[in-house]
């Protein structure tokens, strides 16, 4: 693995550190969840109604409770997956409303789609884990959409995924069935099995849903992502040093209550911070500035000995285009050289994490592969790659397409495209498809292709028990 | 002309809040016409940054600031405005209730288009985030409003919307008021499928949706 390069020197840490902590001891967060308060309370904060004014040390401290990686347990033990460090871990987008298709159509996302893009994620050898939420099932009522999501990712594959963090009845249910896959609620707090995504409410508030949520993980030992999205301009300041000091605060508040409840709970400190623009006030992720939070959250996360969540293929375009590639390759480029350990959003998203493609989500697909093989870099740890005999061997003026040593390498060595196009202009132009269609006929190919790893029958029928017994007490 | 129209203006542009409110201020203690204190320095204010945003030479700020400006200086005449003082009558284009539905909290697109319209000439109550229908309603049956714009953000919260409307056919009142929706997973067949009388994508879109149906 390459080592990840530092954006920040030690002293702008040390300053946005300091900060981030001068915000949350004289201005404080709001939490809206009363168990919390009282949480709060009782490690020695002061409060004031729902506001709590941090003390610097007892953050520092208790940030430091939180692992410097984890394991993450997947059903089928080969997809198990290490958080931290060194890894890096890729997986579609999350939560977006709309699917948006390759002749440029627009619709609602089905809980058809939600099962395709798992089955994409499962089928890929770039993405670790299927996700959460990879679309919004809009056609499945919301007060089962969790259970359903939950059961897609059970069975159309064997790889980790995330589960619900909107309140703690729902994340409760989540967590239960991951359970039953796993064999137990002691089993997965031994071997945390399952994750979520806990945002706070820029600027400097969390809300009761993301509390009951987090509360839930934390109890039963499951780990969570603690994110801020700092929209820089509109619910933060407009320079680069300020969002990122008020983002730093948020995530530092959120991992200082995950310690609080459950000392040693695994968190990932994340970060969507990115930009207003400042035409029309929608967020824009596609730009440097975005680039530049990710990797100054990387290191922040290095900084504070924990793993850090952030970036991924990300563009405010709305169709496959140029510009959704560049945006894309930019955004995960420097989120992977930078040090981010879990990528959401890596493969799908279009418009500022608003759609899915299922074109885009393979053209990330494959800038995940490339950015994958730029970070294993160089091997020189053997006389084999080092290639010493065969350059004897071939000499002046020779070739070496007919080595033995070319056909053992080259396979691990290239990166080999599964959508680009290598063709001579005139074996394109037999089809002259664009990246949009090739991507088009490339995942239609592979849903076709796919089936889904075998689930024991009688964890199959628990889990579908479980459904079955909670949406009776839901749609209620 | 009183020079201070020139200079209520020039705060208006300058999205000076306090500057505005002092100038009204003045306005009502030395008794200078109202009606034309709003019509020289105010609206000339406003419609010059709403000129400005449609060449896209203004930006957020300026447009959100200049409007919060007008908006609190015409606070500050509305007593005298009312009581009918000054030549002639100041009448704003139409009232609006504004608000986020129940459950969402997203609230950055709903305060850009209330600035929109209010510096589209529109008097703006916006009742904030997380609003039940009866609390729209409410807000518009005291003020007097016209038309009730509805933002929601979210897939789980579009159906508050929906209750919206309901709550107006139930109370009877659907006649009464215009209800128009918005916010990102909207759209115009949800608007249709829900019976509201508009949909907009975009707070511009927003205005010219206003500015059609009080015509
Ligand atoms: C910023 C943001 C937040 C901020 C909001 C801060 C704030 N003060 O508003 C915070 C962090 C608090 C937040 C919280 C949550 N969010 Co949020 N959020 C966003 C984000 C990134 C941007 C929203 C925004 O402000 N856009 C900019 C404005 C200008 O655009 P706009 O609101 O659409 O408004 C324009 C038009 O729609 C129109 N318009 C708006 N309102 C109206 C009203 C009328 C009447 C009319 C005519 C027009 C109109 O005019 C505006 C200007 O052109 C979106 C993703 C996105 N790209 O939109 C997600 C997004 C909306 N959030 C999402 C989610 C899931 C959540 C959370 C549940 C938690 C989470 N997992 O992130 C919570 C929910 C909290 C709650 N109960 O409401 C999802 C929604 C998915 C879904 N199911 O629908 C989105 C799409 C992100 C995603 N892909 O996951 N969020």
């Amino acid at each position: 693995m390459l080592p990840k390069f530092d954006i920040l020197t030690e002293e702008q840490i040390d300053k946005i550190h300091k900060n981030s902590l001068k915000i949350l001891q004289e201005i404080g967060v709001e939490f809206s969840y009363d168990p919390v308060i009282e949480i709060l309370k009782s490690h020695g904060q002061r409060v004031e109604g729902h506001r709590v004014y941090f003390d610097p040390d007892f953050v520092e401290n208790m940030v430091e409770k939180a692992p410097a990686k984890f394991t993450l347990h997947a059903r089928n033990p080969e997809h198990n997956l290490v958080c931290g460090g060194e890894d890096i871990i890729y997986m579609p987008g999350y939560g977006a409303p709309f699917v948006y298709d390759a002749d440029g159509g627009k619709r609602d996302a089905t809980m058809a789609d939600y099962d395709n893009f798992v089955k994409l994620a499962g089928a890929s050898k770039n993405m670790h884990m299927t996700g959460g939420t990879v679309v919004e099932p809009t056609d499945v009522a919301d007060e089962i959409r969790h259970l359903k999501m939950a059961y897609s990712h059970i069975t159309n594959s064997d790889k980790c995924f995330m589960g619900s963090s909107s309140g703690y009845e729902f994340a409760k249910d989540s967590i239960e069935m991951t359970a039953l896959l796993h064999g137990g609620l002691d089993v997965i707090k031994e071997k945390p099995a399952l994750i979520c995504l806990i945002n706070s409410v820029t600027p400097l508030k969390y809300d009761d849903r993301m509390l009951g949520g987090l509360m839930a993980y934390a109890e039963a030992g499951q780990p969570m992502v603690i994110a801020s999205l700092v929209m820089a301009g509109s619910t933060g300041p407009a320079t680069m040093a300020g969002a990122l000091s008020l983002q730093n605060a948020e995530v530092l508040a959120g991992i200082t209550l995950t310690q609080c409840i459950n000392p040693g709970t695994p968190v990932v400190y994340g970060s969507t911070s990115a930009v207003t623009d400042m035409s029309t006030g929608s967020l824009s992720i596609g730009n440097p500035e975005n680039a530049l939070f990710t990797s100054a959250s990387a290191q922040f996360a290095r900084f504070y000995g924990v793993p850090c969540r952030g970036g991924g293929g990300l563009t405010d375009a709305k169709t496959v285009d140029a510009q959704a590639g560049y945006e894309s390759m930019m955004l995960l480029f420097a989120t992977s050289t930078t040090g981010v350990n879990f990528v959401l959003h890596t493969a799908g998203i279009l418009q500022y994490y608003m759609a899915m493609s299922y074109e885009k989500f393979m053209v990330d697909d494959e800038i995940a592969g490339m950015v994958l093989r730029y970070l294993k870099g160089f091997d020189c740890d053997s006389d084999e790659k080092m290639a010493y005999d065969v350059i004897e061997k071939v000499g002046p003026g020779g070739h070496f397409l007919t080595q033995k040593h070319t056909r053992k390498n080259f396979k691990t060595e290239f990166f080999r495209p599964a959508l680009s196009d290598r063709q001579s202009f005139d074996g394109w132009s037999k089809d002259s498809l664009d990246t949009n269609q090739r991507a088009k006929l490339k995942w239609q190919e592979v849903l076709a292709n796919y089936t889904a790893p075998e689930l024991d029958s009688a964890v199959k029928e628990k889990i579908e028990a479980f459904i079955e017994k909670r949406s009776k007490e839901l749609l209620k | 002309m009183n020079p201070i129209f020139e200079e209520i203006k020039d705060a208006i542009v300058d999205g000076d809040e306090d500057l505005a409110v002092e100038l009204a201020e003045k306005v009502v203690a030395e008794k200078i016409d109202p009606v034309q204190a709003v019509q020289f320095g105010f609206i000339k204010g406003i419609e010059e940054v709403g000129k400005s945003w449609t060449n896209g030479e203004a930006f957020l700020p300026d447009v959100m600031m200049a409007a919060d400006a007008m908006k609190a200086g015409m606070d500050v005449l509305e007593e005298v405005l009312a009581a009918g003082e000054g030549e002639g009558a100041y009448e704003d284009k139409g009232k609006i209730v504004l608000g986020t539905v129940e459950g969402d909290i997203h609230d950055i697109g709903k305060n850009i288009v209330g600035a929109l319209l209010t510096s589209a000439g529109f008097k703006v109550y916006d009742i904030g985030i997380d609003q039940k229908a009866e609390d729209f309603v409410a807000k518009a049956d005291e003020v007097g409003a016209k038309i009730i714009a509805a933002s929601s953000l979210l897939t789980t919260t579009m159906k508050s919307q929906k209750v919206l409307v309901e709550y107006l056919d139930a109370q009877n009142l659907r006649d009464k008021y215009k209800v128009i929706i918005g916010g990102g997973p909207t759209s115009a067949k949800w608007g249709e499928e829900i019976g509201a009388d508009g949909w907009a994508e975009t707070a511009d879109e927003a205005v010219e949706l206003c500015k059609q149906l009080l015509n």
